[in-house]
């Protein structure tokens, strides 16, 4: 780059403005609309640019400090970029990657310098100052977290629970689709034996030759396949199985007022005189009625 | 090294080792090369003494021009909150931001730097860094900020802990880097004892050039320890670092070698101004239409030019009505 004249400068900018628009109506496919509101870069620097290489030497010896000072009052720690052509700036994840381990090397190098110093460089557990953001801050972040963390494992429960409810439905289908061929299976067997007695003309030895299989006798026992769960309760009983015996008082009372009301209750017909009360002085069967009717109508 | 050795411990070590010194007459400040102990000692005596009378007095002035809007302000204020060795000032009318106003203000507030935020059409944020009072002054153009307020930034750190400053090896590469860089160190770097800084070391800068741009990264480290002074065994491979954040990206417009203005040092010859991306981005569009128009009458006198032969069809329907 030239050695550019110093009072050159102040019309650069509207140069720089003409030449930009014949340069870039070229450029204006190549426009980098990344997120990140990134400028364009022309294709050809202007020619004219100022770069007084000297000058920005002298300033540099004018601002810096000494050269001799201790490292701690500066603190830098300069970091070499093995592959730095390959960091695309439009690429998220591989620019903040390169961010981070620049970083990273950074602070090793560093610490291993303030170790060698002896220097406390590293925050008890136990030192509490103000930080840079608010407690109130880092709870919000903290519940964004928790938040986050809690619909990620959501939406797993869910997704296995889909999962498994496919499993089971495939699962129960075959077992029904057992069940039926089982039964069916049964049901051809008892008719084949039955056509084989018949074709042996019902010969008494028949009984010993009943060797089908009726699956340890559950199959036909009432409870299905599954067994008996109450083996206090015979097969037939409609009674709901076994009660106890004021339940059985009630049950008389029940059954009294079920034949004389039908099932459900009386309705509103408790201050009306039905064929057997017309001749009843003093109430009658106070025993089962009297008060009993308004508790049944609860 | 593996004693621990307390800060206080550090000063009270440079007497004892000059039990050896005082045979030796005062040749430890030139410092004999080929004798390690005593180039050592001279550097813990600077260290304790801070070399002849350097005093890193760095006061950095932060402040904003008017009709700022919400995100950058808060950015500046991150800013504030990460240097304490800043002085926020209030806002400067949109007449004064050039030159003389703000150089007055720099001086009247005894600050060494300044950080000036501009923002323009309420859009674009420029931040000038200024060396006063003669020093150099840099204009930036901002992008990508995200302020430590956003909730996927998740760390945090003391405030006015002094960060480490780790810089990508092309600051080294041509000299208007390296002003920039001397300048981020000594605006960014928190001085030593100040009185507003906490002791330890938690944070870290990331300064680094990718594409032209000096893009700034914050972040906390986190490393298992059990003393202040030693990491613990194999500690330093189980660091990591947590981002604070605020993120931000600058793009260098030009170099000036006064406080705010003087001689240009130095352009960027690859910056386009948001003006200039924007105009051109509307005069695409506007190509559109007239490209439309255009076409429209070109086929129109294609039309004309070539006429298209009679339909056998077209009066097939005509006799039905």
């Amino acid at each position: 780059m030239s050695f550019e004249d110093d009072d050159f400068v102040e019309d650069d900018e509207m140069n720089m403005i003409d030449e930009d628009e014949a340069a870039s109506d070229s450029e204006a496919e190549s426009l980098s609309d990344s997120d990140e509101e990134i400028t364009e870069k022309l294709a050809e620097p202007t020619k004219t640019a100022v770069y007084n290489r000297d000058g920005l030497l002298d300033k540099l010896q004018d601002i810096s400090w000494p050269e001799d000072i201790d490292w701690t009052h500066k603190l830098t720690v300069e970091i070499e970029q093995g592959q730095q052509a390959a960091v695309d700036v439009n690429d998220d994840l591989a620019r903040e990657m390169a961010f981070y381990t620049q970083a990273l090397v950074g602070t090793r190098q560093a610490f291993e310098k303030l170790q060698e110093m002896g220097l406390p460089f590293l925050r008890p557990g136990d030192y509490y100052a103000e930080m840079v953001k608010s407690d109130t801050h880092m709870e919000k972040v903290k519940s964004k977290l928790l938040y986050e963390k809690r619909q990620m494992e959501e939406a797993e429960e869910r997704r296995k629970a889909r999962d498994n409810k496919k499993m089971a439905k495939e699962v129960q289908s075959q077992k029904m689709k057992e069940r039926a061929k089982q039964k069916k299976d049964e049901i051809e067997s008892v008719k084949k034996w039955r056509k084989q007695r018949q074709q042996s003309g019902f010969s008494e030895k028949g009984a010993g030759e009943l060797d089908l299989e009726f699956g340890n006798g559950k199959s036909f026992q009432r409870g299905g396949g599954g067994g008996k769960k109450r083996p206090g309760v015979s097969p037939g009983d409609r009674s709901g199985g076994k009660g106890k015996t004021a339940s059985r008082m009630n049950n008389k009372k029940r059954e009294f007022r079920d034949s004389k009301f039908g099932h459900g209750g009386r309705k509103g017909l408790s201050k009306q005189n039905t064929a057997e009360t017309t001749n009843d002085f003093k109430g009658g069967f106070r025993g089962g009625k009297a008060g009993g009717n308004k508790r049944q109508k609860r | 090294m593996g004693r621990k050795r307390k800060h206080s411990e550090a000063e009270a070590a440079a007497p004892v080792k000059d039990d050896s010194a005082p045979e030796r007459p005062k040749r430890t400040l030139l410092g004999w090369k080929d004798k390690k102990e005593d180039v050592e000692e001279a550097k813990e005596a600077a260290a304790s003494v801070s070399v002849p009378g350097f005093r890193n007095k760095e006061k950095v002035l932060v402040t904003c021009s008017r009709r700022i809007s919400f995100r950058y302000r808060h950015l500046m204020l991150n800013i504030v909150s990460l240097l304490p060795h800043c002085k926020k000032d209030s806002k400067v009318e949109a007449k004064s931001s050039k030159g003389a106003t703000l150089n007055e203000l720099v001086e009247l507030k005894g600050s060494s730097s300044c950080l000036f935020f501009e923002c323009r059409k309420h859009k674009d944020l420029y931040m000038w860094m200024v060396k006063s009072p003669s020093g150099p002054s840099v204009k930036f153009l901002v992008n990508a900020v995200h302020t430590m307020e956003e909730l996927k930034l998740t760390g945090n750190h003391l405030k006015g802990s002094r960060p480490l400053l780790t810089f990508s090896s092309n600051f080294d590469k041509d000299v208007h880097w390296k002003l920039l860089k001397e300048m981020l160190t000594q605006v960014f770097g928190i001085p030593k004892e100040h009185r507003k800084s906490k002791p330890y070391h938690d944070h870290v800068f990331a300064f680094s050039i990718v594409d032209d741009h000096i893009w700034f990264r914050n972040y906390q480290i986190s490393v298992p320890h059990n003393e202040a002074d030693k990491v613990a065994r194999g500690g330093l491979d189980k660091m990591t670092l947590v981002e604070v954040g605020p993120r931000f990206c600058l793009n260098p417009i030009k170099i000036f070698g006064g406080s705010f203005g003087g001689p240009t040092l130095y352009e960027n010859p690859f910056y386009v101004s948001p003006n200039q991306i924007r105009a051109l981005e509307k005069r695409n569009k506007a190509g559109k239409f007239a490209k439309k128009i255009k076409a429209k009458t070109r086929r129109k006198m294609h039309e004309l030019s070539n006429p298209l032969e009679p339909d056998e069809f077209a009066d097939m329907w005509k006799d039905d009505e």
